[in-house]
């Protein structure tokens, strides 16, 4: 390299130098969006893919949220209320329901919705035995009897199929091109306040509002979610003005950010729940004193402190405070020598505990951490292993676990809390709990058409689960989410659903 | 023509190109069987905690894992061959387009990062180098050691903090294309660019200091300086132009590491990387894209791998490109 190509560098790094910096102390940054009255969101993580009926992923259903619809859908109060459906009727017997559709309703390409995309949609979910398969294992047919009347038998009365058919997007109403076309996954299409318009990979995913929305356009033009899984970093956006709402929020701020003023703070308490399960194939967790043990050692208290920084509320069942749900139950207390006296009952000295955990879901290493301190006293060592979440699901599938912590998202109807864990038969009860009691209150339940009844008989079960230690239920998490003050007309939700068809914002600021 | 194929130059290239192909096909066999090996099924993830049997065997035949695996890897290579690096397992997306929707920005901040580390360590290498023993070498070593001491995530978030929370000059986060809004890409790849540029330069201030101090301690610096040539050209001439080759082998490895993903600082910035795609394909076994990303990322290397080799000829003309 000769003197004048060597000057010729440093002149042009100079100048690059002088760009760089020319820019950095421009004006307010301009984040360019489409219009004014866009609202950016900002979501822990990037969706899988699109296809509601396909997707797990709760970052996919913040999205889909927006886009799709059900026949009825939960309101404030999680009772289901019309949404695609108008209204309804039920045979005598129960086992004959007629949904009486929305008229003039279009999907976003312009093609009108009818009876014959809600067959195609739930047949989808029950001939591909889609996840959500379950939710419509009582029907027997679905036919449109006409353009915009729909006819579902069931095999046996379903209290709960309301909330089944409209409890979360999982049983949107999708469209048979799009699904054939292969193209749901990637550019949905949907009835929605909004319609699915871009993804960037990695960056965001843009939607346009639905001008001829059923229940009225949305108030703004369009919602762009990026994906800012970094908490810290999503709040400096929101505080900066960049994003007008997140949910990517650092817990251990929460209590400085309710006085924040610039921005609105909500902690909802949510119907999602956590817990330990101890795998009673093998000994000597099928002991239930040994696993009644367990429960007395830990110290609820201090693991909800250590995973959420005091934002959740400890609970020795699943179904939170509130909910019309809601059953009392504090049989269990810290309390080592009780713990202790137990074991000697049970003449079991475990000397160790194989715990799996998964970073995916950081608060179940936080708490191992804990649990581990905590039966320490009962000479118990607490083997953390923490996978990532597909070898999670394997070893929980294939019962290689003595104990497990998880949590259960997104749950409405008290079927949904029990069955499918705690059933012999349930599809998810991996720590192979079964007690003959349960399994007939969990069935009457599903049939009882008499709420109080129904009531009665979960509240049953659900204290012989407890009791039984079939779960060791810890606590139910806080929807925690954070917006700008010009952004109104939009309420936290205790089921998590996203919804921004009814938000407006007001106009200022860089959004 | 026949000048440009025979150039030792040209010969070179064509030999180390093929050299590579052996290479990918390598890394690729290593792959394949890694991510076949990893617990952790695909099929399972897809599906979530509640599946039937039967749900579980379709979709594992409609994504072709049902296959003997000799097979579904020689029909990847096949594909492959032919720029076709299969779909995603998650939604279905062509492996090829998402690599390439990616790139630009890894390759942004690749460049930025590197072009900002040897701003910084070039100068602060040569700079300490010259004044051996001294205070300002001692604060260019105390001022490294830092550097290669901090955690690129907590640089990132105080860079965030003062500049984008507090000063508010620059965006906290996200990408913007180069071809569709320069100034909005140069804005938003200051923060990440520094992050990773601070760190890189860390490292990179200390080799090229002790690879000046090495030549300069060679007789031949000594004889130029003893027969009375100016300081300026003994330094530049002689001393920093022998020590750039082994600052090359340092810039080139940094480089590659931020191609291939610096997953941290793509994290805290919100940015669409490779290091974020492969992360999350891993996650999920998403064996089509982990197999296309790390494919993508091990050309990556080799290509810059090969410009390095090449400027060494160029930096040091005794070096033959044999």
């Amino acid at each position: 390299m000769t003197r004048s190509a060597v000057l010729a560098a440093v002149g042009v790094a100079v100048a690059v130098v002088a760009a760089l910096t020319a820019c950095s102390t421009g004006d307010r940054v301009d984040l360019g969006g489409d219009s004014s009255g866009n609202l950016v969101a900002a979501i822990a993580g990037e969706p899988d893919q699109l296809d509601p009926q396909k997707t797990s992923a709760y970052f996919s259903f913040e999205v889909l949220e927006n886009v799709f619809d059900t026949l009825v859908e939960p309101d404030a109060n999680l009772e289901m209320r019309p949404a695609l459906a108008e209204s309804w009727t039920v045979s005598p017997d129960q086992l004959v329901w007629t949904f009486h559709l929305r008229r003039s309703v279009t999907f976003h390409d312009g093609s009108p919705f009818t009876a014959d995309d809600v067959v195609y949609s739930y047949r989808r979910i029950i001939d591909q035995e889609l996840a959500n398969a379950d939710k419509l294992s009582a029907v027997t047919g679905i036919t449109a009897a006409d353009p915009s009347t729909v006819v579902i038998t069931l095999k046996q009365p379903t209290p709960n199929l309301l909330t089944n058919l409209g409890g979360f997007k999982g049983l949107a109403i999708v469209q048979r091109r799009n699904v054939e076309s292969g193209e749901i996954a990637t550019h949905p299409v949907g009835t929605g306040p909004f319609a699915f318009q871009s993804q960037k990979s990695g960056d965001s995913i843009i939607l346009k509002a639905n001008p001829t929305y059923w229940a009225g356009a949305p108030k703004v033009s369009g919602v762009t979610f990026r994906f800012i899984s970094e908490p810290s970093t999503a709040l400096s956006a929101l505080q900066a003005g960049e994003i007008d709402w997140t949910d990517s929020i650092p817990t251990q701020r929460v209590a400085q950010l309710k006085d924040d003023d610039s921005i609105t703070l909500a902690t909802t308490a949510s119907n999602d729940y956590w817990y330990l399960a101890l795998n009673e194939a093998r000994p000597p967790w099928n002991d239930l004193r040994v696993r009644q043990a367990i429960a007395y050692a830990i110290d609820r208290d201090a693991i909800v402190q250590a995973t959420s920084y005091g934002t959740a509320v400890a609970n020795q069942l699943a179904i939170p405070q509130g909910n019309p749900w809601y059953t009392p139950y504090d049989a269990y207390r810290h309390d080592v020598d009780k713990a202790k006296s137990l074991l000697a009952d049970a003449g079991a000295a475990p000397k160790s505990l194989d715990m799996l955990v998964t970073n995916e879901y950081p608060e179940t290493v936080t708490a191992a951490q804990i649990i581990a301190d905590n039966l320490a006293p009962l000479g118990i060592t607490v083997n953390i292993r923490t996978v990532d979440f597909a070898t999670w699901l394997d070893e929980q599938n294939n019962g290689h676990f003595d104990m497990l912590m998880m949590g259960w998202l997104g749950n409405i109807d008290p079927d949904d809390f029990y069955y499918a864990q705690h059933h012999t038969n349930g599809s998810s009860n991996a720590q192979k709990f079964s007690n003959p009691e349960v399994d007939r209150l969990l069935d009457a339940g599903r049939v009882e058409i008499n709420r109080n009844a129904r009531a009665g008989e979960y509240a049953k079960a659900a204290t012989i689960i407890a009791d039984q230690v079939s779960y060791i239920y810890l606590y139910n998490p806080s929807v925690i989410q954070a917006w700008t003050t010009r952004l109104s007309g939009y309420e936290a939700r205790r089921d998590g659903a996203i919804r921004f068809r009814t938000a407006t914002l007001a106009s200022g600021g860089a959004a | 023509m026949t000048a440009v194929f025979t150039h030792p130059i040209t010969r070179f290239i064509a030999r180390r190109l093929l050299y590579s192909l052996v290479v990918l096909f390598g890394v690729l066999v290593v792959v394949f069987a890694l991510v076949h090996l990893v617990p952790g099924d695909p099929v399972r993830i897809a599906l979530g905690t509640r599946y039937t049997p039967e749900a579980y065997n379709a979709l594992r035949s409609a994504s072709g894992l049902d296959r003997p695996l000799v097979e579904q890897f020689f029909g990847y290579i096949g594909s492959a061959l032919t720029g076709d690096l299969g779909v995603s397992f998650r939604n279905g997306d062509p492996v090829t387009v998402t690599l390439l929707e990616r790139l630009p920005a890894t390759v942004s901040l690749g460049l930025v990062g590197i072009l900002i580390a040897l701003l910084i360590a070039l100068p602060a290498g040569i700079w300490s180098a010259l004044h051996e023993g001294r205070v300002s070498d001692a604060i260019v070593r105390i001022t490294s050691q830092f550097g290669v001491s901090i955690p690129d995530f907590w640089l990132g978030i105080l860079l965030i903090a003062l500049f984008a929370s507090t000063l508010g000059w620059l965006p906290t986060s996200g990408y913007r294309p180069l071809l569709d809004d320069p100034a909005g890409w140069l804005r938003h790849i200051v923060l990440p660019g520094l992050t990773v540029g601070l760190v890189a330069a860390a490292i990179m201030t200390r080799y090229v200091r002790s690879a000046v101090l090495e030549v300069a301690s060679m007789g031949y610096v000594r004889t130029a300086r003893s027969k009375g040539l100016p300081p300026q050209v003994v330094t530049f001439r002689h001393t920093v132009r022998n020590a750039l080759v082994p600052v090359l082998t340092i810039t080139g490895i940094q480089l590659a590491t931020i191609l291939g993903g610096v997953i941290v600082v793509e994290v805290v910035f919100a940015w669409p990387g490779l290091g974020r795609l492969v992360y999350n394909a891993v996650a999920a076994r998403d064996y089509p894209v982990i197999q296309g990303a790390v494919l993508l990322i091990a050309a990556l290397f080799l290509l810059i791998n090969l410009i390095v080799d090449v400027l060494y000829a160029v930096v040091d003309p005794r070096i033959r490109l044999a």
